[in-house]
């Protein structure tokens, strides 16, 4: 009787202790972000209120200011945000087409030295950003492509193939050889076999590596923050530094931004959230 | 006969070759070169002047370089260590959630979609020893004192790391979280009536079972431990008085404040030769995990 | 008219040499099985003929063209692969249309050919399942829906049935010969099972270590094996093999049984070592065999273990000190240990060479 009984409170107390545990880890995790948020709506003289103010108020002035561009000394965020989306779409979509056709080869064919190519692309995508954007600066601004959308999008994609490699090959290598062998054989090319048959089959595969390519564009501060300079080329990230003066911040203004930036990379990533982990998984785990 | 052609793979690797050859490979055997100049962004002529390892040397006996060399080192050593040890105890809590498991595990990705620069901005929001949420909270609570979170060297230590983990931890969660669902029942089962505690059923079956999500996670991670540049560049610029400098905002100094790419791109080639360390580090211990568990391709 | 023709076909990789110069000719509308242990190359020789494999040396025609470097899909053949190759994303009613709709052929054709082949298999009630909600039968049966929608020139089957249970396996196996008396076209055939290939093929190529050991009907291979591979091979059970030398024109097995030469076999050498084969149909006890005409040998031997199997019970017994398996027709109970007059066939024995293990035949 005893011990059973012993047991019953030692099992209520771990599921207290685990409903505690999880409670505090979603708290951490979300309060930041909501912070964030939160503040966008906040006048600024409620942010800076000294004692702090914890009812919040409501108003809108940092995204009418935000959106009213350049005009009244604020950010022209509209600029800033079709660069990202320009740059970021098109890098996406150029890595995937690139690193497909490379993991591709990586599932597929067998040659010399398959296991070094790999690794030694792999380490191409370990070099830190700020290591590379000190020589890329000199050298991009030689050929004259520093400030451009096309510079940064050739940066992002060099930037995004490796990894892709590596989650395609993954989700290929999944795929039974068989697959194209009969499509061949049903009158498929090569190419036609790949379309229609692997390329359909192994599309979550491919959307989460568009995910995780999309997101490294999109957040990407190091190279941007070097490679452009003007309203024509600048992305947020980087816009995100015209709310910094030299002693002052204005944060307001940096919130609203800030939820600009998230929402989109928010809404693509629960679309096709499933897709991620197990993008992720195969792509590592199996591959 | 037919005329000689490329064979099949290599047409189908070499826009990524050729891609990461002009934008990587390029610039850094620039830089490479450069590291043995006294090259200054301000003055084109220095580039031709060879100065053979005079940079490394120099950076080598720099007792500013080996303090952000080793403070790096620590940095990275603390920070993935705790991540995965918090990214295991969170997954291993929501692998118990029977109710809302879904909705708990997309607020867990919500970290992987912030910019680390924004990271930064909104740590050193929420730091602020003025305006910070962490200190009103503190004073509302009857602490009298405003804490200096990012003025003090430790504390802003502190609070580096703490953003630099609330931003990754998510990558280990998530993907030791896909390996507890991936793990087979019968073991686990065998174990418990076998007589194993659960917490010798952990360690001799569940973890062994999770070792290759974890070095994925390590891997992934790996890839981009100089993200750290961003969070750091932001909250605290590597100070007060140089109290926060990592080999990454040492460089960047160097090169754009300083301008003496010469010697920033020395410290850069040592930054690389780290981070490719820690990857093929990772890299082999995927691989052989994956080969214990017989799951190679 | 489309027959199939080998010629030194020779498959290498790299130093492995996994075919080594095969010689086939298949008839138009034949059905031709390549059976043989694992890896001794019917895969591979399959994979030539279908153009999923580059050839290292010789030449496959189909229909009088050499094919050696046409892809596949300017072979017109059609295969069935051993996981079926299933296109997953599409349901059974596309896998069955896909070939005809990459020929650009028009939508009307297409749903006649595949509500055809649908109505032949049985597939009607599946057309808009996806693969993964079939069985492994229905699976099995798309394949060859597949396969059959193009009216190609030649099928090739890679062990379609190896992932079937047993009963499904058996039910296929009558599908199948249904399907080529239907379509009358050419069939290429591997699997590793002897008894498909003994009830399915007009011709049996038996192939080891890359190389055919023989070509036959399957009669052909049963009763005049050309080595005791073939005879082991071959047949349920396998042959019995027992070895002795040959004395004063007589065989002499090893632990001592002297018997008589059989009538088949051909010229022998005083002295030289054999083995002395026969199958298990063919040492019956008096009583129970079903047929007793030509030459008997008769001996009597202890039964060691009985597998009865219903209308015949096979029996274990040791003849010469070596295991040897009897049959008894009109089963009767025997304890083990009872002694039994057991009656040879003298014309249906084998001898063969012990050194080559050629058959040595007249
Ligand atoms: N891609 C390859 N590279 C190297 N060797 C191979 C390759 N494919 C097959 N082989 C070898 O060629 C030989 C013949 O293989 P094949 O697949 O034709 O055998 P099989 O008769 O079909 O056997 P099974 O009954 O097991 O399918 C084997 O020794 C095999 O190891
Ligand atoms: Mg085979």
């Amino acid at each position: 009787m005893d011990r059973n009984q012993a047991h019953r409170n030692r099992r209520r107390l771990l599921k207290t202790a685990h409903f505690i545990g999880l409670f505090l880890t979603m708290l951490v995790i979300c309060v930041p972000g909501l912070w964030i948020v939160l503040n966008s709506f906040r006048p600024t003289v409620e942010i800076m209120a000294k004692p702090p103010v914890w009812v919040p108020s409501f108003t809108l002035d940092h995204y009418r200011a935000m959106f009213a561009g350049a005009g009244e000394g604020g950010v022209p965020v509209f600029s800033y945000f079709r660069n990202s989306l320009i740059v970021s779409v098109t890098s996406t979509f150029i890595a995937i087409l690139i690193g497909m056709s490379g993991g591709y080869a990586f599932a597929r064919y067998r040659f010399w030295g398959k296991n070094s190519y790999f690794v030694g692309l792999m380490l191409f995508r370990a070099v830190p950003g700020v290591a590379l954007s000190l020589p890329l600066f000199i050298v991009f601004a030689k050929v004259g492509i520093i400030d451009t959308h096309f510079g940064l999008i050739l940066a992002y994609v060099a930037m995004n193939v490796p990894f892709t490699i590596w989650l395609t090959d993954g989700f290929f290598r999944q795929i039974p050889k068989e697959l194209h062998e009969a499509a061949e054989i049903d009158g498929c090319t090569r190419w036609q076999a790949f379309w229609k048959v692997e390329f359909p089959v192994a599309r979550s595969g491919v959307a989460s590596a568009g995910i995780f390519a999309f997101l490294t564009s999109w957040n990407e501060f190091a190279l941007a923050s070097q490679l452009t300079r003007s309203v024509g080329s600048k992305t947020m990230p980087v816009g995100l530094l015209d709310f910094t003066a030299e002693f002052t911040i204005n944060w307001g203004g940096m919130c609203a931004l800030a939820v600009l930036m998230i929402v989109p990379a928010l809404i693509l990533t629960f679309i096709v959230q499933k897709h991620l982990i197990a993008g992720l998984t195969f792509g590592g785990v199996k591959g | 006969m037919t005329r000689r052609r490329l064979p099949e793979w290599l047409v189908l690797l070499l826009p990524a070759i050729i891609v990461i050859a002009a934008v990587v490979l390029i610039p850094l055997l620039f830089s490479l070169y450069s590291s043995f100049t006294p090259y200054k962004l301000t003055r084109p002529s220095t580039l031709w002047k060879w100065v053979g390892t005079y940079n490394y040397e120099k950076i080598l006996s720099d007792a500013k370089f080996w303090a952000a060399f080793g403070r790096t080192v620590l940095f990275l050593t603390i920070v993935l260590n705790l991540e995965l040890l918090l990214g295991l105890g969170i997954a291993l809590m929501m692998n118990k959630v029977t109710w809302g498991q879904r909705t708990l595990r997309t607020i867990l990705m919500f970290p992987m979609m912030f910019s680390p620069i924004l990271v930064g901005f909104q740590f050193k929001f929420i730091f602020n020893d003025n305006i910070g949420l962490v200190n009103n909270v503190l004073q509302s609570m009857g602490f009298n004192a405003a804490l200096p979170w990012l003025v003090d060297g430790k504390l802003a230590m502190f609070s580096i790391m703490f953003a630099e983990i609330w931003m990754s931890t998510s990558v280990f969660a998530i993907l030791i979280l896909a390996g507890l669902f991936a793990m087979p029942r019968d073991p686990l089962e065998a174990a418990k009536v076998d007589g194993c505690t659960p917490w010798q059923s952990f360690r001799h079956i569940t973890l062994p079972f999770l070792m290759p999500f974890i070095y994925i996670a390590m891997t992934i991670r790996s890839l981009d431990v100089a993200r750290a540049y961003d969070i750091v560049q932001i909250m605290t610029g590597g100070g007060p008085a140089r109290r926060t400098e990592l080999l990454w905002t040492l460089m960047s100094r160097t090169g754009y404040v300083d301008a003496r790419m010469g010697l920033a791109n020395a410290m850069g080639y040592v930054s690389i030769i780290l981070s490719i360390l820690f990857t093929v580090y990772f890299f082999r211990k995927l691989s052989a995990a994956r080969a214990e568990l017989g799951m190679a391709g | 008219m489309t027959e199939v023709t080998l010629s030194n076909v020779v498959k290498k990789y790299g130093a492995l040499q996994a075919v080594h110069g095969i010689d086939l000719d298949i008839q138009d509308g034949e059905f031709v099985v390549l059976v043989g242990p694992s890896g001794c190359g019917k895969s591979t020789t399959l994979r030539m003929i279908a153009g999923l494999e580059d050839i290292s040396g010789g030449e496959v025609s189909i229909g009088g063209r050499v094919v050696n470097d046409l892809p596949p899909r300017e072979r017109n053949i059609s295969m069935v692969f051993q996981n079926y190759a299933l296109y997953p994303h599409m349901t059974v009613r596309e896998n069955l249309g896909f070939s005809l709709k990459i020929a650009k052929r028009p939508g009307a054709e297409i749903t006649e050919a595949v509500n055809e082949a649908a109505q032949i298999l049985g597939l009607d009630e599946l057309m808009d399942r996806k693969p993964a909600a079939l069985s492994g039968g229905q699976r099995q049966r798309v394949a060859m829906g597949r396969a059959i929608v193009r009216h190609p020139d030649v099928f090739l089957f890679d062990e379609p049935l190896s992932n079937l249970d047993a009963k499904l396996r058996t039910q296929m196996r009558v599908e199948i010969k249904k399907l080529h008396q239907k379509v009358e076209s050419t069939i290429i055939y591997v699997t590793h099972d002897q008894i498909e290939a003994m009830t399915l093929a007009d011709r049996i190529v038996l192939m080891r270590d890359g190389h055919i050991v023989q070509v036959g009907t399957p009669l052909e291979l049963f009763n005049a094996p050309v080595d005791t591979f073939v005879a082991t091979f071959i047949g349920s059970p396998p042959m019995n093999l027992v070895d002795g030398v040959v004395e004063d024109g007589q065989i002499v097995l090893d632990g001592g049984v002297t018997l008589p030469v059989p009538t088949t076999a051909g010229r022998l050498s005083e002295g030289q070592a054999i083995k002395f084969g026969f199958r298990a149909d063919n040492l019956m006890p008096a009583g129970h065999a079903v047929d007793e005409d030509g030459a008997v040998y008769e001996l009597d031997l202890a039964v060691t273990l009985t597998e009865p199997l219903g209308t015949e019970t096979l029996l274990f017994t040791n003849m010469a000190g070596v295991e040897v398996q009897g049959k008894m027709f009109n089963p009767r109970p025997v304890r083990p240990g009872e002694k039994m007059n057991f009656r040879l066939m003298l014309d249906k024995c084998h001898v063969f060479d012990a050194q080559s293990g050629h058959a040595i035949r007249r």
